[in-house]
């Protein structure tokens, strides 16, 4: 490649330069993170609670466990997370995003949890933990905003303990054509209005509908943890594959 | 579908952890729980579930997948057993009868029977914090004056009810008449006796009386 030749990336339907995505991203949740979990619930009708449950029933947490919850946000995960680990164990909320890292704090403490949860401001490509650092990892509606989506599943795999669980939450692809033209009519039309109203800024939703589109399948998904060196890759398709959880262990 | 049963829990744990919340008594229970996990296997329904206890309250989730190595105790039961469990029998005679197979740290299930149906809700708390203390005082006050009028006029009827029935429309006899009834059944019964007896006595003495047949010459 030329060095006058940039790479690009996606940021939702545009392609823009690679070393743009970040920041892009992290504009966006700068601008909804006050009102993320409302929009959240808004959104999904509440039914991502039971998704993260869902998720946190599959991570098979136990006390004294060490668990790394990237792009936690406002910290619905690691809330549960720090209970089911116990005054032995320890969470890391991780976000590469300072006001959504301040938001979950403030919630987190907010609920009274304190002790055992450490905040790290830190990119999910480049994660700064030593090798074989924890027992689970969770990364819930954040892998689609990285850049370098092999990068983090590398970064992920590498700072998993043998016999880790890493668990990834996202947006994938609608197993049901009808389903599938609804929630396009959805995410397109009445999402980015319902940002508007609620959270003040059309322009983020709009980005999340398009960032959903543009995420690998769960297929896809499937084979690039397979490629980051995780095994027994498994998913499941969640409210007819609008979500898939997929679950991979380090061996 | 995947999700219901994920649902039903989160609902689940919800309402306990809301009531257990308005409880004076949950705190120091949790506090002696906090970090235990329980799996409860209820076996028709096929059900298991992980109970695991922190300083707020629990968290419920699905056991399917839990290993029994992961868990302080593990209980397996049938609703018959569960139904008896929460009514307050000794888990021990459950246990000896055969009904409850408990393995771990059996005092948990003791534990968690005390903490969630031994539960005394602190209503007015809850209304205080919605309506301020005085207005929550006074309507609490006011319904326990209701209950206590209540359970007044609920005796009172009951007392009016059975004068009527036993006393003025004499429907059916009352405790007295039984007793009274009772009394000259037993007479009547000493008397009969006596009779019988006194049948008997002039019967024998009849037959004394009575000369004996002659014997014929020949």
């Amino acid at each position: 490649m030329s060095p006058t030749e940039k790479r690009t990336t996606d940021f939702g339907f545009q392609e823009v330069p690679v070393d743009e995505k970040a920041s892009r991203v992290a504009d966006v949740f700068h601008s909804v993170a006050a009102r993320y979990d409302v929009m959240n619930d808004l959104m999904s009708m509440g039914i991502h609670r039971v998704w993260k449950r869902l998720t946190i029933e599959r991570a098979g947490v136990r006390p004294g466990h060490h668990v790394l919850d990237i792009a936690g946000g406002t910290g619905d995960l690691t809330l549960k997370f720090s209970r089911l680990v116990g005054p032995r164990g320890k969470v890391v909320l991780a976000d590469i995003n300072a006001s959504m890292l301040k938001v979950g704090r403030d919630k987190l403490m907010d609920n009274g949890v304190g002790g055992n949860v450490e905040y790290v401001q830190a990119n999910a490509e480049s994660l700064p933990f030593p090798d074989n650092s924890f027992d689970c990892i969770t990364i819930a509606f954040g892998l689609r905003n990285v850049t370098d989506k092999d990068a983090a599943l590398r970064s992920m795999a590498r700072v998993l303990k043998p016999g880790g669980r890493l668990l990834v939450l996202e947006f994938s692809k609608p197993n049901n054509p009808l389903l599938s033209k609804a929630y396009d009519e959805y995410s397109f039309r009445l999402l980015p209005k319902m940002g508007e109203l609620v959270a003040g800024d059309g322009d983020s939703y709009r980005y999340l509908a398009e960032s959903i589109r543009m995420h690998p399948d769960q297929e896809t998904l499937k084979a690039m943890m397979e490629e980051a060196g995780l095994e027994r890759v498994e998913y499941t398709n969640l409210t007819c594959g609008i979500v898939a959880l997929h679950r991979g262990i380090k061996l | 579908m995947l999700v219901t049963p994920t649902l039903l829990l989160a609902g689940c744990e919800r309402t306990l952890n809301a009531l257990l919340a308005r409880d004076p008594a949950a705190p120091a229970r949790l506090a002696a729980l906090a970090g235990s996990r329980l799996l409860v296997r209820l076996e028709q329904p096929h059900l298991a579930l992980v109970i695991h206890y922190h300083y707020a309250g629990l968290d419920l989730m699905r056991g399917d997948d839990v290993d029994e190595t992961d868990v302080d105790a593990v209980v397996e039961l049938t609703p018959e057993t569960f139904s008896e469990w929460i009514s307050g029998a000794s888990i021990e005679r459950l246990m000896f009868d055969g009904k409850l197979a408990v393995r771990g740290r059996i005092h948990l299930l003791e534990a968690t029977r005390d903490l969630l149906f031994d539960l005394d809700i602190d209503w007015e708390s809850e209304l205080a914090r919605w309506l301020g203390d005085m207005p929550a005082h006074s309507l609490a006050e006011g319904l326990r004056r209701t209950a206590r009028w209540g359970l007044r006029a609920k005796d009172e009827l009951m007392q009016d009810v059975s004068e009527y029935v036993f006393e003025e429309a004499r429907l059916l006899p009352g405790p007295q008449q039984r007793s009274l009834l009772r009394e000259h059944l037993t007479e009547l019964e000493v008397a009969t006796d006596r009779l019988e007896a006194r049948l008997n006595r002039l019967q024998r003495r009849l037959e004394q009386l009575q000369p004996a047949p002659q014997e014929s010459r020949p």
